[in-house]
């Protein structure tokens, strides 16, 4: 992993990170043992016996979504790129709001666990869940190794600690909430680490901006805070930012840990509650790392250049404030990283293992247990072998192979009677073999110059048309293969349950 | 989320989901199953499943178009970027707050048409 911190010595007090990291693993485990206590029906641990109430889970659908990208890799990229990094957060919020409008009802009422349950009862077809199970395993190992490596960023910024200290650490911590305690405990688990995030960012941004107001300091610089361009490489085009925010729009549809929430909601109207709070909270959180990113083009702008932005968040706080202030204050938004990276990894195993046990464990227990471990073992070791990269943008990577993937699947199955399992499966696969292809392509061969590069870079805007137009030719072509059931479910999933 | 104990269900040996899946799958009226057997009921299903697609369709393509909008009318007319509100430019204010209210604005809207086209089918159903 990289060095680039060590030379500049940014480093905090380690009393301060130990402290922080201490408290949330804690205060998790804690709030698991609670949630274990009162988990009591097999309806209880896998889907918190779909009892949850809209603000809870509303509260657990945020604590689990805002990632290490969010909490940390906003922030950075705002400081390195300016106002175009802005559209990751709109981006990250607007997919629920796709996410409303296509998928929360009809998936709440279709009665199904995983994505791979929903596409099987759907198509009514085993070799459909086969390809969607191996799909949702890649995007969930994708998506927990960029966690692992904010871990990695966040555990030897604050306490000095060589890199694979921190991912180890999310892992043992993730394995042992996940494995005792199942959904209904980490429900509640989820839901206190957003408020923990969110306190997090806004408390130690008062403080600063109200020290800021008291000395008198221009809080913008006057404006230059916004135009000073620090890395004049990162220059977005056009087709870059419109393919960007179609990659975050769809690819939220697809993600797992999301999807499995819903199911966790007792009908397909407070499925619609749930979504509208999610929104409202991520509106909110998305105003603090936006107002870190933008102070720290004044007070960090030395970390664009050294590779280090994603450590902005992290070390504002001690840069205003000296002593004991800027200790408590570098205390709390280390605890919300670590935070961030504990809940979203332990949304992701969970929904992981739902899928891996089903297939391979039989859905047993202990089967479910295996699978967890197995679900967060695989994304560690390939944490510990690769480099951190910006973390927002390599989220960002992930959420186009969703939108290429899973979005088509479930956008056609939930509103299309025509869909056939042929189709869905080559709609899938042209999917994965163009984004993933084209994500390796970027990774392989670096920062390219010219007008392909950004094609390969930023590949959602034609994969997605690519295999949503796959999925619809094949399934025409193949009409005679609709499974008998497609007026059915389809009615299932959109008619109200009983008033 | 609070439960009473002397309520609460005695611990169980977890099983499948999948047959949980079913056993708590939520319980299906005998209007709906009329609803989805009978020609009249098909009809009324497929009524609410265009309108619904119709409805969400409608609120993405507008949220589209005004999110597309704002890159565009930058990359036509770049004098915007200079203009500044209390030392804020333009886009900073656009992309960094004005957004979310639009966001939530659209999932209001789409919530309650939503929820008026199931009211309006399970009458249909009822009278049936």
């Amino acid at each position: 992993m990289t060095d680039a911190l060590d030379s500049t010595g940014l480093q905090l007090n380690p009393a301060v990170g130990y402290t922080a990291l201490v408290l949330v693993a804690l205060s998790t485990v804690l709030i698991g043992i609670y949630g274990l206590r009162i988990s009591r029906t097999t309806g209880d641990f896998y889907v918190a016996s779909r009892t949850v109430r809209p603000w809870w889970n509303a509260s657990a659908i945020g604590g689990e979504y805002l990632s290490a990208a969010s909490f940390l890799g906003v922030a950075g990229l705002i400081l390195i790129s300016g106002v175009d990094a802005l559209w990751f957060p709109i981006g990250y919020t607007a997919g629920y709001l796709m996410l409303l409008l296509f998928v929360a009802a009809p998936l709440r009422r279709s009665g199904a666990y995983t994505i791979p349950d929903f596409a099987q009862a759907r198509l009514d077809s085993l070799l459909v869940r086969r390809v969607t199970s191996m799909l949702v395993v890649v995007v969930g190992w994708l998506y927990i190794v960029p966690q692992l490596h904010g871990a990695a960023l966040t555990v030897r910024i604050t306490t000095g600690l060589p890199s694979w200290v921190g991912p180890l650490a999310v892992v043992v911590v993730v394995s042992l909430s996940v494995v005792t305690g199942g959904m209904r405990s980490i429900t509640f688990v989820q839901a206190f680490q957003y408020w923990l995030k969110l306190t997090a960012l806004a408390v130690p941004v008062a403080f600063i901006l109200f020290r800021l107001g008291a000395d008198g300091r221009e809080i913008t610089a006057g404006g230059s805070a916004f135009t000073a361009d620090l890395n004049t490489t990162a220059d977005a085009s056009l087709y870059g930012t419109i393919s960007l925010v179609i990659a975050l729009l769809f690819g939220t549809l697809g993600l797992p840990h999301v999807l499995v929430r819903f199911y966790t909601n007792p009908d397909g109207a407070s499925a619609r509650q749930t979504t509208l709070i999610v929104l409202g909270l991520l509106s909110v959180f998305y105003l603090f790392p936006t107002v870190y990113g933008v102070l720290g083009r004044i007070h960090t702008p030395e970390l664009a250049a050294e590779g280090a932005a994603d450590a902005t968040v992290l070390l504002l706080p001690g840069r205003i404030f000296d002593g004991a202030t800027g200790d408590v204050l570098s205390a709390l938004v280390t605890a919300g990283a670590f935070a961030a990276f504990l809940s979203t990894t332990s949304g992701l195993v969970v929904s992981l293992a739902g899928v891996v046990s089903q297939e391979f464990f039989q859905g047993s227990v202990t089967g479910f247990r295996r699978a967890a471990l197995l679900s967060a073992l695989v994304p560690l070791i390939i944490a510990l072998l690769t480099d951190s990269l910006a973390l927002a943008g390599s989220v960002g990577s992930v959420f186009a192979f969703t939108a290429s993937t899973i979005c088509p699947l479930l956008l056609l199955g939930i509103w299309w009677r025509g869909l056939t399992d042929a189709g869905a499966v080559a709609g899938m696969l042209v999917g994965a073999v163009l984004c993933g292809g084209a994500i390796a392509a970027t990774a392989l061969l670096g920062p390219l110059a010219g007008d392909p590069s950004v094609w390969l870079a930023q590949p959602a805007l034609w994969t997605v048309p690519a295999a949503f137009a796959t999925m619809v030719l094949v399934s025409r072509a193949t009409a005679g293969r609709r499974p008998a059931s497609a007026s059915r479910v389809l009615a299932r999933l959109h008619t109200p349950e009983a008033r | 989320m609070t439960e009473d104990s002397s309520e609460a269900p005695r611990r169980v040996r977890v099983t499948a989901p999948r047959t949980a899946a079913r056993a708590t799958g939520g319980s299906f009226p005998v209007a709906r199953e009329m609803a989805e057997q009978s020609e009249v009921g098909q009809l009324f299903v497929a009524s609410l499943i265009r309108s619904q697609l119709r409805l969400a369709l409608v609120v993405a393509g507008g949220f589209l178009v005004i999110l597309i909008g704002i890159p565009v009318l930058l990359a036509v007319f770049p004098d915007i970027n200079s203009v500044t509100i209390l030392t804020v430019p333009i886009p900073w204010l656009l992309l960094g707050l004005g957004i979310y209210p639009l966001v939530i604005g659209c999932a209001v809207l789409y919530i309650r048409s939503a929820s008026r086209n199931e009211r309006r089918f399970q009458d249909l159903v009822d009278d049936d």
